[in-house]
């Protein structure tokens, strides 16, 4: 079986302010939602079981704050992620034009062995709001910037009515498993290679 | 030493990464053996990490995240314990032994996590338990990570209302009350970190503290996230126990941050209900707090919640929230004398905001507050602070971008005076500012009073006369900025004659005071509005009586006449004399000959006072040439004088070739079928002198160069003739035209001409006319079917 760390898989959330971050992590943990804006300060997670092909995971949603003045600890929370989901706006152009900057940001800060295939995930929120009628970024527009970055999966969610928060996630956690993690395999100089590597694969308590 | 101290830090921090590794290492097998004894001494060990105190916060965070996601693992092994029959309680005393507190901290808070989830005990008491044991670090920068490390294990623990958590006698005030103490420690910790270490390190103590900011203001988000935090207990519990930490911690730095984080995390709802308890702790605040900040970080929360729905505006009204933001920031003004103008700017500039939002009809509540403003600005003279300038712009700027409508803004009596106080390359700014979003609005400026208000307004950028602002701006800037004034000018209109004119009147007052280098691009369309109001008077009543009316053409033509002379001291002869064609046309149109003649005569003396440039001369040539044409007002006599003279100037033109060609276009001047003109004498005169030039050019071509010159004057003056020979003029005769033809092709066929393939093509395509005309047959094609080509 997989390590006690393949059991958990560490997704960040990231976008301007009020695009709904928080909002989309209550609707799928808790299946809440509230019209009221409460700003999120720092960085804060929620877990929640998942089965994928019929083997559970613990998925640690971290949901952080949009606003850069609540960021003041520095973002060292990136690391180890297996899944960074992107979230914009559909009524707002500029947090869809910032999409670019949050995921350079994520990749000079969480540094991923492989920063080309790491697995991102966007979100385009709020496609309840005016029935449509406020949008300003169109469906084709996100998807053809998901194309060009190497073809991030697209999900159209509504936080409020819960649609598709369901199966976006479902894809950030397949994503997330997906992920080769990456273990700095620590090796005291007492223990022999060999050995090591024996202990940790044999550990299984399943 | 800086640098020094940034390595030293990496490798602490590296050697603390190091340690935690290899004891996490050893927890690791300890869990794969199922060695709760060994998993806990190296667990405890592997925490011992985070004792170190040489870490800068955002060191130690990275640090503290690696022993996170370690203890994560741990965490799952517990529960497997516990699922396996192994007493959470027993744990829970066991890790008790760890020898050092910091590590023993860290896992009882991670036990304690598993044990609320067990439900062995009530998680209230747990919680409690957990929250009073991490008294014991009194270290802040330990004790700030510890307790939110507790926090964040909590998060998904607390009985707050719907919680698995929540029951028997666990209820959400208990899940508050964690909160609450936990946040009021971690404060504490915070606060009291200033007064630790030396004095010489304040300032790298305060970036610290200040990078530790979000641990504490954390507990307020999770706060606002609590499940069955209503209005009530917000108004009664959470509200008033934060704000009295807040005040009693007389802390600069922690006040100022936990306002703002008051204001962001919790609803506008309730802010809206609680506003004179917020607004009532910020006198209490140390007089150091940057109030100003605070308020309008609410205001604008607040703008934007009433902007975000009609229906949330009632909440507003009902709670007077204008009548008591405006109450707070009098009493913080008046408070704080030394208040800085950007400071005082910014706060009335948010209300203002706030206000055009709330209370959008209420235009007397924000020329209030605009009087307020002047009435702080007063005595000050014009502003040289640029952030209290920037904060002015946006004041001014907010009305036009909420009513989109120039009107309105006319209507703030205190607008302008605000203005004032701008210097005058910004109050020029933010005339193109109010110009820009009068011409996006298409917004309708319709009465003369207006028009004179609203040129105060902009007066920056009409008659501003400081030579040296105008030197030093960028041409391309200054053409962009009058471009915009132009098209202002063209959109002012009124359907009322009368009033147009008072209108129009009244820019030509303000424009001609504007000085040389913005006349050339305002009087045109001052003009054009002028002309078009003429037209417009025409059209309406021919067979009034014209000196009982308040406008006439003759009214207006007598002003265009001042103002276009404005132009000719600048000096722009051209664009003056074409002016004066304009009008001359109009009044041409209104029957009134004695004005026409009249613009003539000026267009005349400009033409040989002022234009001397040749080009120039050659374009207004024809301009006169074209016009004139035009002309069916003039008598005899006019005519006769004003024909005599163009074709004077036409045939003393610099240029043989733009000699010919002016003297042949002055052969239309006799031959107008709509006019009645048919003076063949004369339009013959012109074309044989056109010839006699062109044969001049020519011969000038051959002396100069050698070589003979183009044929391309006698293929236009062929033209010329073939036109004048359809209109049946009896001078022209078949043997004139003929030789003109034969003349040209020999001209083509001599070895020393050029070649020049334009006049060959233009030559080919009217010998292909000619034929064109002899197959059409009937009288045309009889007249030309003698013609041999
Ligand atoms: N209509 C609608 N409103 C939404 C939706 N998602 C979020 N909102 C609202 O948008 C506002 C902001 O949502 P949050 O989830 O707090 O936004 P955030 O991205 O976490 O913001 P920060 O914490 O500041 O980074 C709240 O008022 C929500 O009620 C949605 O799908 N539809
Ligand atoms: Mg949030």
């Amino acid at each position: 079986m997989a390590s006690r760390r393949r059991m958990l898989l560490k997704v960040i959330i990231l976008g301007d302010s009020g695009v709904g971050k928080t909002s989309l992590m209550n609707q799928y943990v808790n299946r809440k939602f509230s019209n009221q804006y409460k700003a999120t300060i720092g960085a804060d997670f929620l877990t929640k079981e998942v089965q994928i092909d019929d083997r559970l995971f613990t998925l640690q949603i971290w949901d952080t704050a949009g606003q850069e003045r609540f960021q003041s600890l520095g973002v060292a929370f990136y690391r180890g992620a297996d899944c960074c989901v992107l979230v914009y706006d559909v009524n707002v152009q500029k947090s869809f034009e910032n999409l670019n900057n949050w995921r350079e940001e994520f990749l000079i800060q969480a540094s991923p062995s492989d920063p080309e295939n790491f697995p991102f995930v966007v979100l385009g929120n709020k496609i309840d709001v005016d029935g449509g009628n406020s949008r300003v970024v169109s469906e084709k527009k996100a998807k053809a910037w998901c194309a060009s970055k190497g073809n991030i999966p697209y999900f159209e969610t509504s936080a409020k009515e819960g649609f598709n928060v369901e199966a976006a996630f479902e894809c950030i956690a397949k994503n997330a498993l997906k992920n080769e993690p990456e273990e700095d395999i620590y090796l005291p100089d007492t223990i022999d290679v060999g050995g090591g590597q024996q202990q940790r694969s044999t550990g299984c308590e399943c | 030493m800086i640098s020094d101290g940034l390595e030293d830090e990496e490798k602490w921090l590296a050697a603390g990464v190091a340690g935690l590794q290899q004891n996490s290492f050893y927890m690791h097998r300890a869990l794969d053996s199922n060695n709760l004894k060994d998993a806990l001494k190296y667990s405890a060990q592997m925490l011992s990490e985070l004792r170190t105190s040489r870490l800068s916060p955002q060191k130690y965070y990275e640090l503290y995240m690696r022993a996170f996601d370690e203890l994560r693992k741990l965490e799952m092994f517990f529960r497997e314990e516990n699922r396996r029959g192994c007493s959470v309680v027993e744990l829970y005393e066991l890790v008790q032994h760890a020898g050092n507190i910091l590590p023993r901290s860290y896992l009882l808070c991670t036990v304690g996590s598993v044990y609320i989830k067990s439900k062995e005990a009530p998680a209230k008491d747990i919680l409690k338990d957990l929250v009073e044991m991490c008294r014991g670090i009194q270290h802040p920068l330990r004790g700030l990570f510890l307790r939110s490390y507790l926090s964040q294990v909590s998060r998904d623990k607390l009985p707050d209302i719907g919680s698995e958590y929540e029951g028997d006698e666990n209820t959400v005030m208990d899940a508050i009350e964690f909160v609450l103490q936990n946040f009021t420690e971690m404060n504490k910790l915070w606060v009291r970190m200033q007064h630790q270490g030396p004095t010489r390190e304040k300032e790298k103590r305060e970036k610290e503290r200040s990078e530790l900011r979000d641990l504490v203001g954390k507990n307020l988000h999770v706060l606002s996230q609590i499940e069955g935090v209503d209005l009530d207990i917000y108004r009664e519990t959470v509200l008033p126990r934060v704000l009295e930490q807040v005040v009693n911690c007389k802390d600069e730095l922690a006040q100022c941050y936990l306002m703002d984080c008051i204001i962001q995390v919790f609803p506008d709802e309730y802010h809206l209900q609680t506003l004179e308890t917020l607004l009532g702790a910020c006198p209490q605040l140390q007089g150091t707090v940057d109030i100003k900040t605070v308020l309008a970080g609410l205001m604008e929360r607040l703008s934007n919640y009433a902007a975000s729905s009609a229906e949330v505006l009632p909440q507003f009204f009902q709670v007077e929230a204008f009548a008591k933001l405006n109450n707070a920031i009098d009493k913080v003004i008046e408070a704080q004398d030394e208040m800085p103008v950007d400071a005082v700017v910014t706060l009335y500039s948010s209300l203002l905001k706030f206000t055009i939002h709330v209370h959008s009809d209420r235009l007397d509540y924000v020329d209030r507050i605009l009087g307020a403003c002047v009435k702080k600005l007063s005595g000050k003279g014009k502003l040289s602070d640029s952030k209290a300038t920037k904060q002015i712009v946006a004041l001014l700027s907010a009305p036009l971008e909420k009513y989109k409508d120039i009107d309105t803004v006319l209507k703030l009596s205190n607008y302008p005076h605000v203005m004032e106080y701008l210097d005058d390359v910004t109050n020029k700014e933010m005339a193109n500012v109010i110009v820009q979003s009068i011409i996006k609005n298409k917004s309708c400026i319709s009465t003369a009073d207006k028009v004179e208000s609203l040129f105060g307004l902009i007066k920056g950028l009409i008659n501003n006369l400081d030579s040296k602002l105008l030197e030093e701006l960028d041409e391309e800037d200054f053409q962009e900025e009058q471009n915009y004034v132009a098209r202002l000018i063209q959109m002012l209109h009124n359907d009322n004659p009368e009033e147009m004119f008072k209108m129009i009147c009244t820019i030509k007052n303000h424009i001609l005071t504007g000085g040389t280098k913005r006349l050339p691009f305002t009087v045109p369309p001052l003009i054009f509005n002028s002309l078009q109001l003429v037209r417009q008077l025409q059209s309406q009543d021919e067979n009034a009586t014209e000196d009982e009316a308040p406008v006439t053409p003759k009214k207006i033509f007598q002003m265009l006449n001042q103002t276009i002379e404005a132009l000719i001291s600048v000096p722009v002869p051209e664009l003056a004399l074409w002016l004066y064609l304009q009008c001359a046309e109009a009044a041409n149109d209104c029957d009134l000959e004695p004005v026409a003649y009249e613009f003539f005569t000026q267009a005349y003396i400009l033409y040989e006072e002022e234009v001397t440039d040749s080009k120039a001369q050659v374009t207004a040539i024809h301009l006169i040439i074209g016009t004139l044409q035009r002309m069916h007002v003039f008598g005899i006599e006019n005519r006769d004088t004003l024909t005599h003279k163009a074709t004077g100037y036409s045939a003393k033109l610099l240029k043989k070739p733009d000699q010919c060609r002016a003297v042949y276009a002055c052969s239309h001047l006799f031959w107008v079928d709509d006019h009645d003109i048919k003076d063949g004498e004369r339009v013959m005169l012109c074309l044989k002198r056109a010839l006699r030039i062109a044969n001049a050019a020519q011969q000038m071509a051959n002396a100069a160069r050698g070589s003979s010159g183009s044929v391309i004057l006698f293929i236009e003056i062929l033209n010329k003739y073939l036109y004048f020979y359809e209109k049946g003029l009896s001078q022209i005769t078949l043997a004139s035209v003929q030789s003109l033809i034969e003349l040209i092709t020999n001209e083509m066929q001599n070895e020393n001409s050029a070649s020049d393939p334009a006049a060959e093509a233009f030559f080919a395509s009217t010998l292909r006319y000619i034929q064109f005309q002899k197959n059409k047959g009937g009288a045309v094609g009889e007249k030309y079917e003698p013609i041999k080509v």
